[in-house]
């Protein structure tokens, strides 16, 4: 395991000493690394690492069997996802997520937190406040829409648009959540390369607004492109993290890879 | 826009099966109107028929606002109902058990018989018992809720069958009085009104009398309950709240990584849709003047299901519709007996519900009158906000204009 990997400035997510089974199988094992504050990190590993199981443990949807989990250095090991979420670490999902009978706009909405219009009684005791809320928080979906050049799509019924535009509507979604990590498990997947471009790009300029990323990516161009540092994880533990060119070039990544090593 | 401005294009802008319903339903209207006017159909039983369609509809919108809104499995509609229903009645009856309980308790036997009271305990009742099974259920994937709630309906039966020194057993509750009695002026209503006479066909007069005035208070008392509830789940249904739910009913998943904290809404909405069955049963309990444990079994829960998913589920115009269409086969089917058919048409009413439900899913799954494809709060649409002029998109996929 990497000493340096704790050693980060100002990690805005840190994963201590992860641990978790399923049955005899332990799909995180000791997974110790840090998220910088601002960077794009991101996370890779051959089919099976455990890549997916670290990110429902570090959101809150697994309850781990051992180790820590800190978010802007609160200590969420074990809470529910909401209240991870509420300490400002939204994650997406690898297969977009269909809102059935919502338009665009409307799922997007669902997005902002801790809206007033939330709380039933204040829809009776104070409906002015709600509608305040409601109509700013819609006309922050409608720019959000719009930076990402899909507003054409506002109205649109969510279910009838493409596997990729639903890519970009999950995460202007999770923008509106206001983030101050976001967790991006596959972005790209079954995405064209024209929106992987433009999902890149968004990706890019909202990092330079100041959000970081933690994103898992099979697609090693695109990952490779994007992210620095990069997290390799294999067998459910951090084999290494680097920058991509030093990953690249790792022959314990290669090994990895190539299904050798044992 | 408004219907009553401009009737014309409000008549214009409903969609098909809109203008459909709406025909149908004032086709139906003039029939009864027909009928009322000719003695063939009582005016007093039309009432109680208009009271039980109330009722109906208030069950099929409480199972909405769990069903249709967040997704939650409930089976259990019977026992909320019959909750809401023995709780009214034991506190009202003359001859109820509690009379004999609660003696030379203080307090207590004055607050009996009063039906303000046995409004707030059937209510009560219901709030308890909801939250009591949502505990262990509302966290667990949602088949659990449904198998959890089927024996919840069970055992409310049985106790209220069994437990002869609280409900009187399988004798049930009479004596109850209507749920105005005591009241200053509406209490004696029924009986200052003048008997009426009208006769509009020589020789077939309609009378107006007490037990008609009585009637139209019952009416007046579920139209009330009614409205208050769908302006309640109205506004809730096209908040930020009503859109969570929704959420959790697409994928609680979703909703949980989004920061929502799914377990406190699906609990809030359990215990909405309860109450509102409860209330059904507080109605129902001075509508009929009597409840036994007959009116707890299944067949209730069974077809407020009917009702919420022929009308739409996740629709409040749907739920009533639908529950208007239940009351209409089970009662419309009793004037069967005066057609001559050939078989005896009691069972027909089973095998019309059946078939209606299967001619709706096989060529309108979504339901008659299904919701509308936007649900944003509605000052925030009109108010500007969105760039694009929000009628291109939405009004003809909403169609419901300004009477939802």
């Amino acid at each position: 395991m990497s000493e340096g990997a704790l050693a980060k400035q100002d990690p805005v997510l840190a994963v201590d000493d992860l641990q978790k089974s399923f049955g005899g199988l332990a799909a995180t094992d000791h997974a110790t690394f840090g998220v910088e504050r601002g960077t794009i990190t991101g996370l890779i590993g051959p089919n099976g690492a455990g890549k997916s199981t670290l990110f429902n443990l570090i959101s809150g949807f697994y309850e781990p069997d051992g180790g820590t989990v800190e978010v802007n250095g609160t200590d969420v090991t074990g809470m529910e996802p909401y209240e991870v979420a509420e300490h400002g670490l939204i994650r997406t999902f690898q297969t977009p997520r269909k809102l059935e009978g919502m338009t665009v706009r409307e799922a997007m909405l669902v997005g902002p937190r801790e809206q007033p219009g939330e709380s039933f009684h204040r829809l009776f005791t104070s409906p002015g406040t709600v509608a305040e809320s409601e109509s700013a928080n819609l006309a922050e979906a409608e720019r959000i829409l719009a930076e990402f050049e899909i507003d054409h799509l506002a109205t649109q019924p969510a279910t009838d648009i493409s596997g990729g535009q639903m890519k970009l509507v999950e995460l202007a979604r999770a923008m509106l959540a206001e983030p101050e990590v976001l967790l991006l498990d596959e972005p790209v997947a079954g995405v064209n390369p024209t929106l992987a471009k433009k999902l890149k790009s968004q990706i890019r300029r909202l990092n330079e607004q100041g959000t970081t990323f933690l994103l898992i990516e099979h697609d090693m161009e695109f990952v490779m492109d994007l992210a620095d540092p990069i997290v390799v994880l294999d067998q459910g533990h951090v084999l290494t993290e680097g920058t991509p060119e030093g990953v690249r070039n790792d022959d314990r990544v290669i090994d990895a890879y190539l299904g050798g090593g044992a | 826009m408004s219907a009553l401005t401009d009737p014309r294009g409000a008549v214009e802008e409903l969609t098909r099966p809109e203008g459909w319903v709406l025909g149908v339903s004032v086709a139906f209207l003039l029939f009864l109107f027909v009928a009322l006017l000719t003695g063939a159909l009582g005016p007093t039983y039309f009432l109680f028929l208009v009271g039980l369609a109330g009722m109906y509809a208030l069950l099929s919108f409480g199972l909405n606002s769990q069903w249709g809104f967040a997704g939650l499995i409930n089976f259990s509609v019977a026992a909320f109902f019959g909750v809401g229903a023995y709780g009214a009645a034991l506190f009202t009856a003359s001859g109820s058990p509690l009379a004999e309980l609660f003696e030379g308790v203080p307090l207590i036997p004055s607050l009996l018989g009063l039906p303000v009271v046995g409004l707030v305990v059937g209510l009560a009742v219901a709030f308890v018992l909801a939250i009591l099974i949502g505990i262990p259920t509302l966290r667990l994937r949602a088949d659990y809720l449904a198998i959890a709630s089927l024996g919840l309906a069970e055992v409310v039966r049985l106790i209220v069958l069994n437990e002869r020194w609280l409900t009187n057993g399988s004798a049930g509750v009479r004596g109850i009085p209507g749920f105005f009695a005591g009241w200053p002026v509406l209490g004696t209503f029924p009986e200052a009104m003048p008997g009426l006479r009208l006769e509009v066909i020589p020789g077939s007069p309609v009378l107006l009398e007490t037990a008609f005035w009585r009637a139209s208070l019952n009416v007046l008392l579920v139209l009330a309950f009614a409205g208050g509830v769908y302006f309640v789940l109205r506004r809730a249904h096209r908040s930020p709240w009503g859109r969570v739910l929704r959420t959790i009913r697409s994928d609680e998943d979703l909703a949980r990584a989004l920061g929502k904290d799914t377990y406190s809404f699906k609990m809030q909405s359990f215990v909405l849709g309860s109450l509102v069955m409860a209330l059904a049963g507080v109605f129902y309990t001075h509508l009929n003047l009597y409840v036994g444990p007959g009116d707890l079994d299944p067949i209730t829960t069974f077809y407020a299901w009917v009702a919420v998913i022929l009308g739409g589920s996740g629709s409040n115009r749907g739920a009533l519709f639908g529950g208007i269409v239940i009351v209409t086969i089970r009662e419309g089917t009793r004037f069967l007996n005066d057609v001559a058919l050939p078989i005896d048409p009691a069972p027909l009413r089973l095998l019309l519900i059946g078939v209606v439900i299967i001619a709706v899913m096989r060529y309108r799954p979504q339901g008659v009158l299904p919701p509308q494809r936007e649900l944003i709060w509605p000052s925030a649409v009109d108010g500007g906000g969105a760039p694009e002029s929000p009628d291109s998109g939405v009004r003809e996929r909403k169609g419901g204009g300004g009477d939802e």
